[in-house]
């Protein structure tokens, strides 16, 4: 679940109408996260840093307390009572590529390595390149997916 | 008829068993995912936007199979990503169909022309083709012009070798009800069994964030779309689900109703959020706080949801959980044109957005931005 943060624009929203009369709803502020190291000191900040993990759609680098390092997508977490039985479960990028999970407890430090996917593909960008792209004359205009490799 | 018989037949006494059985939650339709990548990249969908190694991870055919076993639902649906750049999708949709499963493969038919081939024509088997509108709401909703002509091409293909046919159309702000009606029109006219239409869900990492349906619009919508119907028009859903997105009715949300199983193993809770997964089906049904969603919890990101995945299951549910419930159905089946006057005005005084080159879209100098849609 993402933070409340993350769902500021939609619970503003609900704060003050009905969701049954809404013509328009509000979609969702996006938090730049690329590239943040964020502080692991208290156990608050631990919780609330991999919950924006759970929530980024780029891979993390997390490093263990014994020094392993492990690189991957985190695609769940399960939240326990304390920080040794809350986990993170990540599909790694490289090597063996099993499910991993890791403890809340285990984890030294945390950093939002790889590009966020869901980030700068604004629908008004599209729209501003393609009537860019249909006065140059172009045909045929349309967004490729990305390339894999 | 939209449904064969003995789909309808094989639906409904797996649902009786569920009743006779006592059990509160079951799942109708499998979301199974073999796959996150796409060959589009629509403006409303929030399903691709993942590293390139976890685009690249398939399921295999067997943990396919397994999944469908676990969950035992009569139907599957395969959305995705797009299902026809898996490579052993022909070997998964023949293994569900020789399990008997009826299978609706979802595709933006833009390679389904050249991989026809590949499959045969079976009651069980339905490609599901996403269509969101007349060729420039199409084209503007999957960002690629062209797309609607190849998806059309796809459609009558398969159409022409025997295979069943339907149709999925998804609607975002700024969809024109009588555009949308001309969009039905073509649709069957190019031979498909039936169609389904559904507004779009508020993906959070959705390229397009300004173009979410209200509720109030998208009831607004989908009277004028759905009343006064055409008697050629076959659609595929519950006929109360169509009357819950009419406004003639409400109906809390199912999430348990189509669950997912993609790479990461069972969606909590439904096909559209995510809140982790569970590794085993039973896992997830046990496991998930299912009092968490649907409008009536208060989850902010359930508040707008109309999608089917989360209440057509109510609808199928009402339809067999009471005597009224099974005479609404009835009535809906047997009266189903929802002649409405006041429908027809709403229809008759919608004003589009935008005129331009793109309908959905103002030109530049306006600087103004419409109609996006997606998953
Ligand atoms: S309301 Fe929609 S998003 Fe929420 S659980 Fe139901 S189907 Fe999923």
């Amino acid at each position: 679940m993402s933070t409340l943060q993350q769902e500021s624009a939609k619970i503003e929203q609900l704060k003050h109408q009905s969701f049954d009369e809404l013509e328009h709803v509000a979609g969702r502020e996006r938090e730049n996260l690329e590239g943040w190291i964020p502080e692991l000191a208290t156990a608050d900040e631990v919780r609330e840093a991999l919950e924006k993990a759970f929530d980024y759609r780029g891979d993390v680098t997390v490093t263990l307390k014994d020094g392993t390092v492990v690189e991957g997508y985190v695609f769940d977490r399960r939240s326990g009572t304390s920080l040794t039985d809350s986990f993170i479960r990540i599909l790694p990028s490289k090597g063996d590529r099993g499910k991993v999970n890791v403890a809340y407890g285990d984890i030294a430090a945390l950093a939002f390595t790889g590009r966020d996917t869901a980030a700068g593909k604004t629908f008004e960008a599209w729209v501003k390149k393609y009537w860019e792209k249909k006065a140059a004359g172009e045909k045929n205009i349309g967004i490729e997916a990305e390339k894999l490799d | 008829m939209a449904v064969p018989i003995s789909q309808m037949f094989t639906v409904a006494s797996y649902v009786l068993k569920q009743k006779i059985k006592g059990r509160k939650r079951y799942p109708l339709v499998l979301m199974l995912e073999p796959l996150f990548r796409c060959n589009l990249a629509c403006a409303g969908c929030g399903k691709i936007q993942y590293p390139a190694h976890i685009l690249k991870t398939d399921l295999t055919p067997e943990q396919c199979f397994a999944a469908v076993e676990e969950c035992g639902t009569p139907m599957v649906s395969i959305p995705g990503g797009e299902p026809l750049l898996h490579p052993q999708m022909p070997e998964i949709v023949a293994g569900l169909v020789a399990r008997k499963k009826y299978v609706y493969m979802c595709t933006n038919a833009l390679l389904l022309k050249e991989k026809l081939h590949l499959f045969t024509p079976s009651k069980y088997l339905s490609f599901s083709v996403h269509v969101d509108g007349q060729k420039e709401h199409h084209d503007f909703s999957v960002c690629r012009e062209g797309g609607h002509d190849q998806a059309m091409e796809g459609v009558r293909e398969a159409v022409k070798r025997g295979f069943r046919v339907t149709t999925n159309t998804t609607l975002f702000d700024g969809a024109d009800p009588n555009s949308v009606r001309a969009h039905f029109d073509e649709l069957m006219a190019a031979g498909v069994e039936s169609m389904m239409v559904s507004p779009g869900y508020t993906y959070d990492k959705a390229p397009d964030q300004n173009h979410f349906l209200g509720k109030a619009k998208s009831r607004r919508l989908f009277r004028a779309i759905l009343s006064n119907r055409k008697k050629n028009w076959q659609f595929n859903t519950h006929p109360l689900f169509a009357e819950f997105l009419m406004g003639k009715r409400n109906f809390e949300c199912t999430p348990w109703g189509m669950p997912t199983y993609n790479i990461f193993g069972w969606q909590k809770p439904c096909y559209l959020l995510q809140d982790g997964y569970a590794d085993t089906f039973q896992e997830l049904m046990e496991a998930t706080e299912w009092a968490n969603y649907g409008a009536k919890s208060g989850n902010p990101r359930c508040a707008n949801c109309m999608v089917h995945s989360g209440h057509e299951a109510s609808a199928v549910d009402y339809g067999f959980g009471s005597l009224k419930g099974f005479i609404d159905t009835a009535k809906a089946f047997l009266s189903g044109s929802y002649q409405d006057a006041g429908a027809q005005k709403i229809l008759n005084e919608w004003q589009p957005e935008h005129r331009g080159q793109l309908v959905q879209i103002a030109a530049p100098a306006a600087q103004q931005t419409e109609l996006v849609s997606g998953d």
